[in-house]
């Protein structure tokens, strides 16, 4: 059986489609690390995990459309529901590998929150996420815990990212217009300010591992239920568009 | 950075094999990314990582001098000439 986006209520279909959008912008932008990680290795490693998490976004855009090319690269900005978090550039190494630990410690608890969905397909899903993401984490931890047991120098680079990307990153859980509608379903198993409370707590344990006391920020602002793209991002989708705009009736 | 030599060993009874080299900063930090390297399209089951500082190498004057000694290469043939006569074959 394939289910479509009819059979879910708008407030279903707003969730899956932020956490597609999410998984589809962070991946594009680990992606952009190819041929220029830090060696090759690591180059090679940071856009496998690029490749996992646009494997998830296609995964949960099939659930949400026949036409998963089109929904993914040529709506209008207004109509994605990605994060800030996802949208940013973070050119810069600590940017980003701050960006990656943040971001997988939230898609941990969203992958939790759908492990027993009333949807089969998302079970499914979630399931063989959190295969790929147990990686994911590691390989965050393995460069974070080195860092913060290395020079000044690198825990002040990874405490700066941290104090700017913090904000965004608990910008994740600020809930989407009818959440509560794909609670009711058992579409997913718990609210936005649940998951944030736990993301909280997983993270502070983090910090803490690593001997990084930090003053808690609070979330940006701006975002309004993911409904506003952050500054930047006509620029970000038209690169993403490049290829898919040359012949938009192609078949591939 | 240390330099690792990767070998991949798919199931079955095929043996390990020396599959390439990768460089990493430890241990643990070299596995994940030898796994991405060398091992994310499945090409292995099980996967050895040596670090080349830990590799036995022999010098070339040790190996070189049995290069020239065609009696140690048997091909075969001259025991399977033999068994064919004695068959009456040949």
């Amino acid at each position: 059986m394939s289910l479509t986006a009819t059979d879910m209520s708008p407030g279903t279909i707003e969730w899956l489609t932020g956490f597609a959008d999410d998984e589809h912008f962070i991946g594009s932008r680990h992606a952009s690390w190819i041929g220029l990680g830090p060696f090759l290795e690591e180059d090679l490693a940071f856009c496998s995990i690029a490749q996992d998490e646009l494997g998830h976004a296609i995964a949960l855009y099939e659930l949400l459309t026949e036409s998963v090319d089109d929904f993914a690269l040529l709506r209008t900005p207004a109509d994605y529901r990605s994060a800030w978090l996802c949208e940013l550039p973070c050119e810069k190494w600590n940017y980003s590998l701050v960006r990656h630990w943040l971001y997988d410690r939230a898609e941990e608890l969203r992958w939790e929150s759908l492990a027993s969905s009333t949807i089969p397909a998302l079970q499914t899903l979630a399931a063989r996420a959190e295969r790929e993401e147990v990686f994911h984490r590691d390989h965050a931890d393995l460069y974070l815990s080195r860092l913060a047991d290395g020079d000044d120098y690198g825990r002040a680079q990874v405490l700066t990212a941290v104090a700017e990307l913090l904000p965004y990153a608990l910008a994740l859980w600020e809930p989407v217009e009818g959440e509560n509608d794909a609670l009711d379903a058992g579409v997913i198993s718990t609210a936005s300010a649940d998951l944030a409370a736990s993301y909280t707590t997983r993270v502070e344990g983090d910090l803490d591992r690593w001997g990084f006391e930090i003053a808690w920020p609070t979330a940006i602002e701006g975002q309004n239920c993911r409904t506003v793209r952050s500054a930047g991002f006509e620029e970000f989708l038209q690169s993403l568009q490049e290829v898919i705009v040359l012949d938009p009736n192609a078949t591939w | 950075m240390n330099t690792y030599e990767v070998f991949l060993k798919k199931a079955g009874r095929e043996e390990f094999r020396h599959v390439g080299s990768m460089q990493a900063p430890d241990p643990e930090l070299a596995l994940p990314l030898a796994r991405e390297s060398y091992a994310r399209r499945a090409e292995g089951d099980l996967m050895w990582l040596v670090d080349r500082d830990d590799l036995i190498v022999a010098n070339e004057a040790l190996i070189a001098p049995n290069a020239d000694k065609p009696h140690r290469h048997n091909d075969g043939k001259r025991v399977a000439d033999r068994r064919k006569r004695e068959r009456g074959e040949a």
